[in-house]
């Protein structure tokens, strides 16, 4: 090849088509645009671990044997599943963001990977400390679809009165021993209160968990009661419905105030 | 009028910076690489002289147009390589097949570090040695092909090699340790046939 026919050639094509070098904004643009949604991934899966770290300090461990459950079991049942999928999710984009950074190549997947876990919990435990987590966990249990199904299965688990487990909102009390509960699904419970093992007193208003026994369609004999905190935004979506009265009891649902 | 002398003493990262203000400036950096890069699309490819001057022309026009993303956190020889690289990859996906045989322009000092790290039996004659190699070398993986040819006949180390087909330097070590195995074995096959 003739040196001096290919330069031409390569110089005339450049000339006849135009071709200009694009411009320094438009790499630097590209590489700003990967490290800020790498960065933004980052912070999304930190998040993931705040409310993780709010779901995990509220476990049920210690109650364990009051519902029955070993601990395989309950470990099985509290494992935040979606959280942790949706960690995975986003490790994964902090990943492939920095693998196209401009040197992210030279850094082995097993390197950004274990970078971006300890980024993402550190980062986490700070907005967790913050308070982020228990925002997220009660901005999701108002609003988001399936939240007591995917996001936070415990409702669902604590909504399980055959077991022994409601969670609901007392409405009204009724004398020293008995109050009415709304439970998730806005059934309203006569719940009778059996012996004083309370780890809180009952008290209209904050959701409540109850470990105890279900003696009709919509009586439940308690004799545990504790407060409810991952899920609570879940029973500020109540809003007045069909339901089925307590038996002997007026109807109280519309008296029902979701205020904590 | 451009004096050969003053960019030919420019380094190739200088003569970047000259190339975006003077267009006429890349004829330099052309001739500076045609030759190397022409020979390196040949040997891991095997396409023919008319096709492999085309891809050429690819690669430099797109050098061109990316030389505003060359900086230095790389060498300029490692970037342009890597260029070459990807436009062999693009062509020979389009291609969907592979050389059968490369026919590869190997000297000999390259066939004896070749030999020496592959225990390759000294009895056989230099010319069939080097067809020997060529064989092999059409029979491994690309990828494993790749890093022969980037090592041991392009010449290049391992963070050049890592920069070029943008791996991390231990993918490197450990797809060249098993390209070397890949290549003697075949040798070995191939010889005993």
């Amino acid at each position: 090849m003739e040196n001096e026919i290919f330069n031409k050639e390569i110089l005339e094509k450049l000339q006849e088509l135009k071709i200009k070098p694009r411009a320094r904004w438009h790499f630097l643009l590209k590489n700003y645009a990967i490290w800020v949604s790498g960065v933004f991934a980052l912070l999304i899966g930190a998040a993931a671990v705040s409310v993780m770290i709010y779901l995990g300090s509220y476990n049920d461990f210690a109650i364990r044997q009051d519902i029955n459950k070993s601990f395989g079991e309950m470990l099985l049942l509290t494992l935040p599943y979606f959280w942790l999928i949706f960690l995975g999710l986003f490790i994964f984009i902090v990943y492939y963001n920095l693998k196209h950074t401009k040197t992210g190549y030279r850094y082995s997947i097993g390197l950004i990977i274990t970078v971006a876990v300890i980024t993402s919990i550190f980062l986490g435990g700070i907005f967790y400390a913050a308070g982020l987590g228990q925002e997220l966990d009660e901005v999701l249990g108002q609003k988001a679809p399936l939240y007591g199904e995917m996001i936070n299965p415990r409702v669902d688990f604590w909504s399980n009165p055959e077991e022994g487990r409601l969670i609901g909102v007392i409405v009204d009390q009724i004398g020293d021993e008995e109050f009415v509960l709304i439970d998730k699904d806005q059934q309203e419970w006569l719940v009778k209160i059996k012996g004083d093992d309370f780890v809180i007193p009952p008290q209209a208003g904050g959701p409540l968990r109850l470990i105890g026994e279900k003696k009709s369609d919509n009586i439940f004999e308690v004799f545990k009661v504790m407060p409810m905190m991952p899920g609570r935004g879940f029973f500020k979506r109540m809003n007045g419905g069909p339901h089925p009265p307590v038996p002997g009891n007026p109807r109280m649902l519309e008296r029902i105030e979701v205020n904590y | 009028m451009i004096e050969n002398i003053d960019f030919e003493k420019k380094t190739d990262e200088e003569l970047v910076a000259i190339v975006l203000e003077n267009q006429g400036v890349f004829s330099y950096l052309v001739n500076r690489y045609k030759d190397k890069l022409l020979r390196y699309i040949r040997r891991i490819s095997n396409v023919g002289l008319e096709e492999a001057e085309d891809m050429l022309q690819n690669i430099f026009i797109k050098v061109y147009l990316n030389l505003n993303d060359f900086d230095d956190s790389l060498k300029f020889s490692s970037w342009i390589y890597r260029i070459a690289h990807n436009e062999v990859i693009d062509n020979y996906r389009k291609r969907k097949a592979r050389p059968q045989l490369l026919d590869i322009d190997i000297q000999e000092s390259q066939i004896r570090e070749l030999a020496g790290e592959t225990d390759l039996f000294e009895e056989v004659a230099r010319q069939e040695l080097k067809q020997e190699i060529s064989q092999a070398l059409s029979q491994i993986d690309l990828k494993y092909q790749e890093m022969i040819i980037l090592k041991y006949l392009e010449e290049k180390d391992y963070q050049e090699i890592s920069d070029i087909i943008k791996k991390p330097l231990g993918t490197v070590a450990s797809r060249m340790n098993k390209a070397k195995a890949e290549l003697k074995k075949f040798l070995n096959a191939n010889h005993k046939l």
